[in-house]
């Protein structure tokens, strides 16, 4: 994809069927990841093979059609761009379930929709397990053929491949997102220039984003209680920075101190923006560990790590290694944003409960596959808020805010400070909505916040050990709009449904 | 000498005023009429008016036969386009006005010699520094670095609590015959004194003592004053000067400066700000009461005013210095007012033409002269001399040698170690020799050295 300035002026400034065709090839695309899982049938012989086969043949129909009718002969505008990006994670949630929906694991289309999109989006809240408002009892995690497992998985780690690109590569040329911060640090790209740079951008950042998968999957294998299947799943899930898992019970259910502290590790650098890890496989390792925004969401971390861990050994008389383990490990997964779960945190201390409440509205660093508001957008909240407090005392000053030595523009201040304001606003608003079926205030905010923030358990009715299966399916296409928002930095969705945004 | 100076504004005026006082023939070029007029009315100079970067006009101003070619205009371009052209066409030393430190680096692709430069200037960086070396020496109003810095001569302003106050120099100097120093000239309400012994010294002197740098902060206690240390510094006036002394106190590596700076354009101000980031910088206007109060001035160690406005310097400076500054430092070109500014208590007073012909002097004196620095304020000049073999100065002991009217010897460079000269002093050929004199005895005392 390529957005550029004005080639054919006689254009509208919107064209639908460039964007249908655009959005066609994705989903065409989609149909070969399809085959994937169809492939993982074939060894575990579990017969399901064929509404992989048939849902990729639809990908291909309707993709190809679409792609080949209206392939645009133009490049993008920016407000297709916006279009596309945001229409994309829809349209392919809704081409992913229909394997669930065809072989009948899923009778509800809106919960086929809610799961994959639960996983495109690296959110990783399920639907699985639990009684719908329906009264259809969805099947457990465990009891689901493998290759829908896989299936799970797979729309995890393509979504965290998605969003890295869209990141680093797509979401700064809408001006939009954490990354388009450290524009200054690498020349701006311009349209002419574009698309040979997206494109060895995303090789390099895959590759990567491949290796330390396979380096995962190699030491997650490597324990007895993962078969290989289990690890690359579970691989997929954490550098997605997802949730997803094979157990009901999560990764508790290993009961590994290594594959606890294996996967705690892959959290932390699937959190950390991968232009540094680039960056650090180049060599330029002082780049890496002078990066401001590393050092904080590490702070952060060891902060959450010594609070959490500490008070599980005093107060809920954990022994100072597990205390140690759980607590980094639940820190680590809801900092990152990914949701796997060790331990119930509900039934924690007040204090190790509720600060880890607090890092629900943390999130990675800009750049990561992690979601939520990130490192970044806090650490020029703090500063711009103590530059507001020393103009109090110093009227006539000139305070630039800086992260390091660098000075950030007042326009990227005042982005920050409304996507923060929006942030909170749509959590608030989302967490509203799902009050009014009924749910009490902790598992309202802890839908709300797991939705948006990308990060996949919550509170309350919808903890670490529930299931969102009886949320009524009104309620579910909310958290699927939150989802979304939050994937995409809520302004590449939320621009659409500005008046401005379609006035010719 | 022949003399071609390029540009008439500040710097190139007060140049070919002081090189013609000097006897050298000055031909001046410039665009401008206006600036040209200013020159030729109040100076016995050749003025031509014309384009720097003209071969004509500079042929018309006959800088093929030109000892020194001096382009002090305010753009670096044209002054390197002028010195090139002058170089080619024959002009025996090309010095030029360059603002830009890229080219001073060693590795630069375009160093002067390829511009066919020999000299580059650059009077804003020199007043700078002047001013971050005022700041380290508190009590002083002056601080001239000699012999390579291990020499200092710096000026005291003698308060009327002074216990010097009434004492003859010989006094003084049996006073503390511990440490080694010499008053080589005192300012006295508008006059410079070259003094001998027996000269009384009184209420509000200027004087001028040469010592080793280590034994300054003794002198300076023999003064009645204190050399506190500075640590907060409000620089006013953000553009070319301020901004230079800001970043030379930020990369000061013996310690960290508090700085405050007003500028009142707000782009440059905010220009700043996201340079520097050490320093705080306030946007408005430097001369109002209100921001300076609410600023905490009083607070201050030290008041800068480096406006483009000399009069609005003097006047914050007051300011600063009613409300207990302990040192201010005004940026003051128009001569008349330097003497004014230490007659009313400014601590010390900046002139940046004054740092371009102190560059530019030593280049135009003849014989094996080291370095020229003028004083400010005073009428005396600092020259550091090299004693030839069999030179007239080599045959005698400091005493017995027959000085001319308004001279003294100061200090001696000798194989590497710095003395302060006595009458006993005997001078050997290549030793260096530090020495103030008035400007009328410069060529005498130089002979002496030949």
């Amino acid at each position: 994809m390529s957005i550029a300035g004005a080639t054919n002026l006689n254009r509208a400034k919107i064209d639908f069927l460039v964007v249908l065709g655009v959005l066609g090839a994705f989903v065409f695309f989609m149909g070969f990841a399809l085959l994937l899982p169809a492939g993982i049938d074939l060894i575990y012989g579990e017969d399901t093979w064929h509404s992989f086969l048939f849902s990729a043949a639809i990908a291909f129909a309707v993709g190809g059609a679409l792609w080949y009718s209206f392939r645009p002969k133009d490049e993008l505008r920016i407000r297709e761009g916006f279009l596309v990006v945001s229409l994309t994670w829809l349209s392919l949630s809704l081409v992913g379930a229909l394997p669930f929906v065809i072989s009948g694991i899923l009778p509800s289309f809106t919960d086929a929709v809610f799961e994959t999109m639960s996983g495109l989006s690296t959110t990783g809240s399920t639907i699985l397990g639990g009684t719908t408002s329906d009264g259809f009892a969805n099947p457990q995690i465990e009891d689901i053929p493998k290759s829908f497992l896989f299936w799970r998985s797979l729309a995890h780690w393509l979504g965290g491949m998605g969003i890295i690109v869209l990141s680093l590569a797509i979401l700064p040329l809408l001006g939009i997102g954490g990354m388009q911060l450290f524009q200054a640090e690498s020349p701006g790209p311009t349209a002419d220039k574009l698309t040979p740079r997206v494109q060895e951008t995303a090789k390099l950042l895959w590759g990567i984003y491949v290796a330390f998968t396979f380096a995962e999957f190699i030491l997650l294998w490597l324990h007895p209680a993962m078969d290989w299947f289990e690890a690359i799943n579970h691989a997929f899930a954490t550098m997605a920075t997802g949730g997803f898992s094979t157990k009901n019970a999560s990764i508790q259910a290993f009961n590994s101190a290594y594959i606890d502290w294996v996967i705690i590790i892959f959290m932390y650098l699937a959190g950390v923006n991968f232009a540094m890890h680039f960056r650090l496989i180049q060599g330029d390792r002082k780049a890496f560990f002078a990066n401001r925004e590393i050092r904080f969401y590490t702070l952060v971390i060891f902060i959450g790590i010594f609070i959490i861990s500490g008070s599980l050994w005093v107060i809920d008389n954990y022994n100072i290694l597990d205390a140690l383990r759980y607590g980094a490990f639940q820190v680590l997964a809801i900092v990152t944003t990914t949701g796997f779960g060790t331990d119930n945190y509900e039934i924690w201390n007040t204090v190790g409960a509720f600060f880890l409440f607090l890092l629900f509205f943390t999130g990675g660093c800009a750049g990561s596959t992690g979601g939520g508001i990130k490192m970044i957008r806090w650490m020029i909240l703090i500063r711009n808020t103590g530059r507001e407090i020393k103009q109090i005392i110093h009227p006539k000053a000139i305070l630039p805010v800086r992260i390091g030595d660098q000075a950030i523009n007042q326009n990227i201040q005042r982005t920050v400070l409304s996507f923060f304001i929006l942030y909170i606003f749509i959590f608030a608003l989302g967490a509203f909505c799902i009050s009014l079926f009924g749910y009490d205030i902790m598992s309202s905010i802890g839908a709300s916040i797991a939705a948006i923030g990308n990060i996949g358990p919550g509170w309350g009715d919808f903890g670490p050990t529930d299931s969102f299966a009886g949320l009524p399916y009104l309620g579910k296409w909310i958290l699927i709009m939150l989802m979304m928002v939050g994937r995409l930095e809520i302004f590449t969705v939320l621009i659409i449904f500005s008046p401005a945004f379609w006035k010719q | 000498m022949k003399i071609v100076i390029i540009g008439a504004g500040e710097i190139g005026y007060d140049l070919a005023s002081v090189l013609s006082s000097e006897k050298h023939d000055v031909t001046v070029l410039d665009r401008e009429k206006e600036s040209l007029s200013r020159v030729s009315d109040s100076l016995d100079v050749l003025t031509i008016e014309g384009n720097a970067t003209s071969v004509k006009d500079l042929v018309k101003a006959d800088v093929g036969e030109a000892d020194i070619l001096i382009s002090v205009t305010s753009i670096d371009e044209v002054n390197m386009i002028a010195g090139m052209i002058g170089k080619r066409l024959g002009a025996k030393m090309v010095i030029a006005r360059i603002r830009s430190d890229e080219f001073s680096d060693e590795k630069a692709p375009l160093t002067p010699s390829d511009l066919g430069i020999d000299v580059m200037i650059h009077p804003e960086l020199s007043a700078a520094h002047e001013i971050a070396q005022l700041l380290k020496r508190s009590a002083a109003s002056d601080v001239i670095n000699l012999a390579e810095d291990r020499m200092q001569l710096i000026g005291i302003r003698l308060e009327r609590n002074s216990p010097l106050i009434g004492k003859s120099l010989n006094e003084y100097a049996s006073m503390h015959s511990d440490i080694k120093f010499r008053v080589v000239a005192i300012g006295r309400r508008g006059r410079t004194i070259i003094p001998n012994g027996s000269i009384k010294l009184q209420n509000y002197d200027q004087v001028f003592v040469l010592a080793k740098t280590e034994d300054i902060p003794a002198i300076i206690e023999t003064t009645g004053k204190k050399e506190t240390e500075l640590n907060t510094v409000m620089i006013a006036g953000g553009s070319d000067m301020g901004a230079m002394i800001a970043r030379i106190l930020c990369s000061d590596p013996t310690k960290k400066w508090s700085i405050k700076l007003i500028e009142p354009d707000y782009d440059t101000a905010e220009e700043l700000a996201i340079e520097l980031k050490d320093v705080m910088v306030l946007n408005g206007n430097p001369t109002d009461p209100d921001l300076l109060a609410t600023e905490g001035i009083s607070d201050m160690d030290a008041f800068i005013a480096v406006t483009d406005d000399e009069e609005s310097n003097i006047i914050s400076c007051l300011m600063a210095k009613h409300l207990e500054v302990k040192k201010t430092v005004a940026l003051v070109s128009k001569p008349d007012f330097i003497p004014l500014a230490q007659t009313i208590g400014l601590d010390a007073v900046i002139n940046k033409k004054v740092a371009a012909s102190n560059e530019i002097h030593r280049y135009v004196r003849r014989g094996r002269v080291i370095s020229v620095t003028e004083l400010r304020g005073i009428k005396a000049e600092v020259i550091e001399l090299q004693a030839n073999e069999g030179s007239k100065v080599t045959q005698k002991p400091i005493k017995k040698l027959k000085l001319p009217e308004g001279c003294v010897i100061g200090g001696v460079l000798c194989d590497g170690s710095v003395e302060i000269a006595t009458g006993e002093t005997e001078v050997k050929p290549n030793d260096r020799v530090m020495i103030f004199c008035l400007p009328a005895a410069i060529d005498k005392i130089t002979k002496l050295f030949q």
